[in-house]
Order: structure tokens, then C-alpha cells, then sequence
């Protein structure tokens, strides 16, 4: 059965004129300016397909635009290995993603260590994951650096093949990587047609700002190609790699984002993609991208749900992240605040929960807090129901002036309807206090604990999981060796 | 004021509005008037980078400020003054000279070009090769510009390695007793830098700048 997500707010903080104008500053700049292309398969593609190509520079026309942005599907099913963590991706439902792309430095749950990541660690990390109930795909919050690191991401798609069954969305930068993506996809679902039927993975594709595809992207060609989901998302920061607005900034993400699109349906016409044109921010100080502030909020979640629903195509935002080095005070508030705005604008993916330190970090620990979190912001989101069986005429004269709610039935019936955290600690103060009076960390560092203790993701077959060890091991062989060919 | 004082004030006004055209013509109005380049520079240019280097340290000023009067200074410098100085066989006093780019399969390079104008405001000659800059590059450019120090940014687990192929490429071309090496980039770490061999690590910008005057002994 599909999960269908909650249905997002649609909050609008762009006027219609405000949609087009950020539309048309993007077409003019597509047409005028262009984008850069370091990558021959690229600028073939563009070439063939029509657009203004000279060099490297790709200029392209508005009816590119338009037919690429009609060609994709609105909407998109993105399956789990098991089908009851199927999503829909279609309006301005909200479904929340655990991590993002490879982070550096995990938080060790243990220790509290900040230290470089494990294969190990991945495992941990996806397991947790693939636990949390309002996770609904899955990235990391982990890298596997264990490993040389030509074969970094193999063993990363590896982890999360086998330990969730959630869907799963990530990077393989490069042609040759996303092959991989695909081989590992296809043995996993048992071909490429099942793979296409039921798409359990997502492709992510980076665009380099200021308007640069390169070699990484010709990952979209594969994934177009295989008529496989692609989630495109650029990071524009403003003030560095964008203009220092936030308006400008968007411009910059869309119009990266559009020539993404273009590519994937050129290559092959309704390729289904993800629109993530966000317009993100840098901090002016130190200059890192501030994954923590309120215009990063709107930036990638508001103004992109915006877009995309003017452009009819499911989108990809940011929830649950933060610059806060540690779980506490900033960090809970940051991630509050852009789990909350993403929900409110409807914007159909939204990535990085479990993020600190600006996506320098990943943490279980901060994941299962975020999780929660997640929880209340989907219950606010989900409003307040209004009808004769909610406003309780009946129940209200029954019981009187001076009675009381409790025993009664409609009391029982509705109790579901209220959101009770995981985690966060409601008892009394007294309760509290008698029970060791432990910190919201102490808490989370235990059902951490308890998740890896307990939860088992049902196993991939013998036969699969050999499949994908080879595709590791092969890719050990070929880029390994490739690179000290190109070094000799 | 003499008239002296006041040109180099102007100059000095020009880059803290970091006004690249204004610092251009003041500089050419300096040397009009028979001012020395030598002394543009240290009583007028530097006093100024000066000035936003340590207003961006005390969280005054920001990095887009510092990259704009390094900018603007540097066009007042290389359009004007560096030439009258070689026409007159003379040399300009830097803090060092360095050589910074991140490193090949990388094209993050918003902290290695805030690193470039903090280093600019100290004093230093910087040349910035830009992003995904091949070893080769690295290897050539120092053999030929023989700075002080190379400093190398890397933010990816798959290009960090990289920073210790370009230390090794040095080595193999016996350059590397010739150059300090700085490494930085968010994942890299003090360690890294210690297993690789680098000189120094900088964490971030205005620790960048201190070990590099360390490195070159200022
Ligand atoms: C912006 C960004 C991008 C932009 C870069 C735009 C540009 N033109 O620069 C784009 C969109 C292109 C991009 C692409 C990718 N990115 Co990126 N990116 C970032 C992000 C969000 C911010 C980086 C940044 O600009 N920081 C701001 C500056 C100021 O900080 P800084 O670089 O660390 O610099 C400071 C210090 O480190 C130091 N320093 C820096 N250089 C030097 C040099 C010397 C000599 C010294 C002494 C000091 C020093 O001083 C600076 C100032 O204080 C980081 C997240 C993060 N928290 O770092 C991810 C991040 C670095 N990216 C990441 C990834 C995975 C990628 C991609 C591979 C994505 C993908 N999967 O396709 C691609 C790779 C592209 C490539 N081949 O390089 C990962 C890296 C993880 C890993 N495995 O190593 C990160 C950490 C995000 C994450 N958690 O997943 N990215």
C-alpha cells in the first residue's frame, strides 16, 4: 500500500507575478548568458537537442524549456524494497528524508566524538534510519571512509541496499558511477523493467554553481536513460556563488536546475525528475552555507515548492538540518524551524534531517531528536478538523457544566488524533525528577541504542548480496586501475 | 596634512570603499604627482587592507568586504603601481608570496578564495589558480613563480588524497625544500596535514593567515 504523505500547507511567500519574474529572470539568463558545460556527452546532448552551443558554453532557448518542463511527470511513485514504504510524489505532499550526501565527520553516539565515519558507521547510521517512523527515505548521515575512496560511493549504495527498505535517493557522481547505481538497482529488484516498475532508488544530481554542469552530471544521462527518478538540487550560495539575494540566488538554482531537466528530457522525453532549484544562503561572516537560516528555510523549501508547482513537477527540499555543532538549543530550534517552513510549503522531498554543523557532521543521536520533531511539525501541518463529530455538541451537553471528560467514549475515540512524541519528555516534573532526570540527549543516545538492539530490516537474499559485492569489486578493479593509468 | 599624507589617504579611502575604478585612478594621480609606487603601496595600500583585515577579525566587516578591497587593491597595484615599480628596477616588499588553488576533481572554492583575500590583506603576493587546478599545474606553476608557500583546498573525501599526489609530484620534481605547504578545506584536519608532510593546516581564514606569516617567519 502506498504511504500517502501529508498533504503541505502551500505556503506562498512569492506573489504570482513573483513565480514569473524568478521564471523569466532564469529564461533570460539561460538564453543570454548560458551555462558552461565540462563534459563532451553533455554538450553533445545539448547540441543535438537544439540548444545554442559554442564551445563549452550551451545557450538555451525558452521552447527548450518549456517542452523539457511539460515532457516530465507531475507526479512520481518513489517505492520502497518494501512496498509499505512506498511514496507518492504529487502535490504538496511532504515526506521527510534521514541525512543527505556523505558527511565528513559523524557524532558518535558513544563517545561524543566528533570523528571520521566507518563502513561500520553506515550501517549504524542506515539502520537507524530505516527505523525512525517519520523517516520516509533515506540518504545518509555517514560516509564509509574506511575504503579507498575511489570506491566510496559503491560501498555507501552497498550499506543502504542492505540495511533499509525505505526508499532510497543518492549521489553517484559521473557516468561510470551511476552505471553502478543502476547494476546494484537492477540485481536487487531482479532487472531492469522491475527496477523501472517499482524505482526504489532516486538518483541525486548536483549542477555546480554559478551555472556549470560537469563531468559529475552525466550522471542524469544514465539515470534518463534507464527511465530511472532523478532529484536535481544545485547549491547556489548567496553572496559566493550567487548573487547576495535571496531572489537572485533563486534564479541562479533554477535556471542550474532547468538546464538539468533539459538534459534528462532530451536524452529521453518523460524522464521523471525531481525540481530542487534552490536558492540557498552563505553565511557573510564565515562564509559557510548556512543550512541553519530562516532565508535557507524559504530559499529551499518555499520559493522551490513554489516554482515547482508552477512548472507541474514534484520538488526536493531541506528539513531538519542545522549549523548547530551539537543536539541542544540552536540545533533544535534550527531544525524546528526548516522542518516546520518546508512542511508548510509543501515541498514534496525534504533531505538532510540529522545534519549539524552546516552538513559537516552527521548524527544519529541528533536524527532520533529530529525525528521527532519531524512529528510535530507533519502534525501541524495536518491542521485542525472542523465538523459536527469534532466540535462535540453532543458530547459538550452531555456531560455538563461541573462534569468531566475523561470516561467518555469520544474522549477514547479521538485520542489517537493527538501527536505523542518518541522522545520528548512530557512527564511531570515530579515524574521526571524520580526517574533520573535525564537530558533530551541522555534520552536519544538510549533509543539509539535500543533501535540497533532491535531493528532488523529483512535481509537481501545470498545471491543478491554477492551480486553487489562483485559490482564493488569490479569497481575497485576498473577505477582503481583507471587511475593510476591516468597518474602513469 | 602634506600633500604626500593626503594622496596616500586617498588611496588609503579607495580601497576601504572598495572602489576598484577610484583606486585605479588615485594610484595613476599618486604617481602623476611624483609620489614613490613603493610608498603608495605600504602607506597607502596596505595601511587600508590593513584596516579590513582586522575589522573582518573582529567581526566588523565581512568576507565579501574583505574580498572586494582585496580586489580593488590588487587593480591598483597590478594596473598602476607594479608596473612603475619594475620599470624602475625596484621590487615590491611582500609579506611572502603564495600559491593557492583546490586541488584537482574539486571545484569547491569558496573558502580557498576567502582564504586568498585574507592572506592579500596581510601583506601576502597571492596568485590564485582557481578550482580543479591538475597537479601538473601545481608542479609548473611552482617551479616557475617560486612563491614562498602553496597552499592547497580540498573538501571532498575523494580530493583530499590529492593534496599529498601534489606533495609527492613535488618531491619527485625536488621542489619540495623549496616551498612551504598549506593544506585546508572543511574535512582536512591537523592530522592529515601532519601524515602528509604539509607545513601547516589552517582551520580557517584568519588562522591561514596566521600560519602563513609564521611560515615565512613575519
Ligand atoms: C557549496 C557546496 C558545494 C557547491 C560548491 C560551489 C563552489 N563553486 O564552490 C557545489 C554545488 C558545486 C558542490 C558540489 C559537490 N559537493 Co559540496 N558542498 C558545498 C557545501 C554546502 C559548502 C562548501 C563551502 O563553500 N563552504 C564554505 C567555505 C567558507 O568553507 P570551507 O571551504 O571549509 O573553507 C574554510 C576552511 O576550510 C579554510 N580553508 C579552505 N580552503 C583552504 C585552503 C588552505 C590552504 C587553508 C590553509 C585553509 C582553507 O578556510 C575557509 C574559510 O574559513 C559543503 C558543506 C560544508 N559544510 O562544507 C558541501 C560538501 C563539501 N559537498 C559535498 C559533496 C558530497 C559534493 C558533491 C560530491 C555532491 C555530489 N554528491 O554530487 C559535489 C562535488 C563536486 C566536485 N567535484 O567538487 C560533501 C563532501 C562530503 C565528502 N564525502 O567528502 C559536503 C561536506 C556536503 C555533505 N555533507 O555531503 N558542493
Amino acid at each position: 500500500m502506498v504511504k500517502r504523505g501529508v498533504k503541505g500547507k502551500e505556503l506562498r511567500l512569492l506573489s504570482d507575478e513573483g513565480v514569473e519574474a524568478i521564471h523569466n529572470a532564469a529564461l533570460d539568463v539561460l538564453r543570454e548568458t548560458g551555462i558552461d558545460c565540462y563534459s563532451e556527452k553533455i554538450l553533445e546532448v545539448f547540441e543535438e537537442g537544439g540548444a545554442d552551443v559554442s564551445d563549452k558554453r550551451v545557450r538555451i532557448p525558452e521552447y527548450l524549456i518549456d517542452e523539457a518542463t511539460k515532457k516530465a511527470p507531475s507526479k512520481i511513485l518513489f517505492c520502497g524494497r518494501d512496498p509499505k514504504n512506498d511514496i507518492l510524489l504529487e502535490g504538496s505532499r511532504i515526506y521527510y528524508g534521514f541525512g543527505g550526501t556523505p558527511t565528513p565527520l559523524i557524532l558518535d553516539h558513544r563517545t561524543d566524538e566528533f570523528r571520521r565515519p566507518t563502513k561500520k558507521d553506515m550501517i549504524e547510521t542506515t539502520l537507524v534510519g530505516d527505523a525512525l517512523p517519520n523517516m520516509d527515505f533515506i540518504m545518509t548521515n555517514a560516509g564509509v571512509f574506511d575504503v579507498p575512496y575511489e570506491v566510496e560511493y559503491l560501498h555507501e549504495l552497498d550499506v543502504l541496499f542492505n540495511y533499509t527498505e525505505k526508499p532510497i535517493l543518492y549521489s553517484a557522481p559521473g557516468s561510470y558511477l551511476a552505471r553502478k547505481y543502476l547494476e546494484m538497482g537492477i540485481a536487487v529488484a531482479g532487472g531492469l523493467k522491475e527496477l523501472q516498475r517499482r524505482p526504489f532508488i532516486t538518483l541525486y544530481s548536483e549542477p555546480a554553481s554559478p551555472l556549470m554542469l560537469t563531468e559529475s552530471q552525466e550522471n542524469i544521462i544514465e539515470f534518463a536513460k534507464a527511465n530511472i527518478p532523478i532529484a536535481i538540487g544545485p547549491m547556489p550560495l548567496s553572496g559566493g556563488t550567487a548573487p547576495g539575494t535571496l531572489a537572485g540566488s533563486s534564479v541562479i538554482g533554477n535556471a542550474e536546475t532547468l538546464a538539468g531537466i533539459i538534459l534528462a528530457e532530451l536524452v529521453n522525453p518523460h524522464a521523471p525528475v525531481i525540481y530542487g532549484g534552490w536558492g540557498l544562503t552563505m553565511d557573510p561572516r564565515s562564509g559557510i552555507c548556512a543550512y541553519g537560516s530562516p532565508e535557507f528555510a524559504i530559499g529551499a523549501n518555499t520559493i522551490t515548492a513554489q516554482m515547482a508547482r508552477f512548472y507541474n513537477l514534484p520538488s526536493y527540499g531541506f528539513g531538519g538540518c542545522a549549523d548547530g555543532k551539537l543536539p541542544g538549543p540552536q540545533s533544535g530550534a534550527e531544525v524546528m524551524m526548516n522542518a516546520l517552513v518546508a512542511g508548510q510549503s509543501g515541498v514534496n522531498l525534504i533531505h538532510d534531517c540529522g545534519y549539524l554543523a552546516g552538513g559537516m557532521v552527521g548524527s544519529t543521536e541528533q536524527a532520533v531528536i529530529v525525528d521527532d520533531v519531524v512529528g510535530m511539525a507533519k502534525r501541524i501541518v495536518q491542521g485542525v478538523r472542523v465538523d459536527d463529530d469534532h466540535l462535540a455538541v453532543d458530547v459538550i451537553k452531555e456531560v455538563g457544566p461541573g462534569g468531566n471528560f475523561m470516561t467518555h467514549k469520544h474522549t477514547r475515540d479521538h485520542v489517537d488524533e493527538f501527536l505523542l512524541p518518541e522522545l520528548f519528555d512530557r512527564n511531570s516534573f515530579g515524574t521526571w525528577q524520580s526517574r533520573g532526570a535525564k537530558e533530551t540527549r541522555t534520552i536519544a543516545k538510549e533509543r539509539v541504542e535500543e533501535i540497533l538492539k532491535e531493528h532488523k530490516p529483512e535481509p537481501l537474499g545470498q545471491e543478491i548480496r554477492e551480486k553487489l559485492s562483485k559490482v564493488i569489486k569490479e569497481g575497485k578493479k576498473e577505477l582503481i586501475t583507471k587511475q593510476k593509468e591516468a597518474e602513469g | 596634512m602634506t600633500r604626500k599624507e593626503e594622496v596616500f589617504e586617498r588611496v588609503e579611502k579607495s580601497i576601504l570603499d572598495f572602489d576598484g575604478d577610484k583606486a585605479v585612478e588615485v594610484a595613476k594621480e599618486a604617481i602623476n604627482s611624483g609620489v614613490e609606487p613603493v610608498e603608495v603601496i605600504e602607506r597607502g595600500v596596505r595601511k587600508a587592507l590593513e584596516t579590513v583585515g582586522k575589522k573582518y577579525e573582529t567581526g566588523e566587516l565581512f568576507i565579501i568586504h574583505l574580498a572586494a578591497a582585496g580586489e580593488a587593491a590588487n587593480r591598483a597595484i597590478n594596473e598602476v603601481l607594479k608596473p612603475e615599480i619594475e620599470k624602475k628596477g625596484e621590487e615590491i616588499h611582500f609579506t611572502g608570496k603564495v600559491l593557492i588553488g583546490t586541488v584537482a576533481g574539486d571545484i569547491h572554492e569558496i573558502g580557498k578564495t576567502i582564504v586568498s583575500a585574507m592572506l592579500l590583506a596581510s601583506g601576502f603576493e597571492v596568485t590564485d589558480l582557481g578550482k580543479d587546478v591538475p597537479i601538473e599545474t601545481f608542479v609548473r606553476e611552482v617551479k616557475e613563480q617560486n612563491p614562498d608557500i602553496l597552499g592547497m583546498s580540498a573538501l571532498l573525501s575523494t580530493t583530499i588524497p590529492v593534496q599529498k599526489d601534489v606533495i609527492e609530484a613535488l618531491q619527485k620534481e625536488g621542489l619540495r625544500d623549496k616551498v612551504k605547504v598549506m593544506v585546508g578545506g572543511a574535512p582536512v584536519t591537523q592530522e592529515w596535514a601532519e601524515e602528509i608532510g604539509a607545513d601547516a593546516y589552517g582551520v580557517d581564514a584568519v588562522d591561514a593567515m596566521k600560519k602563513a606569516r609564521k611560515l615565512v617567519g613575519a
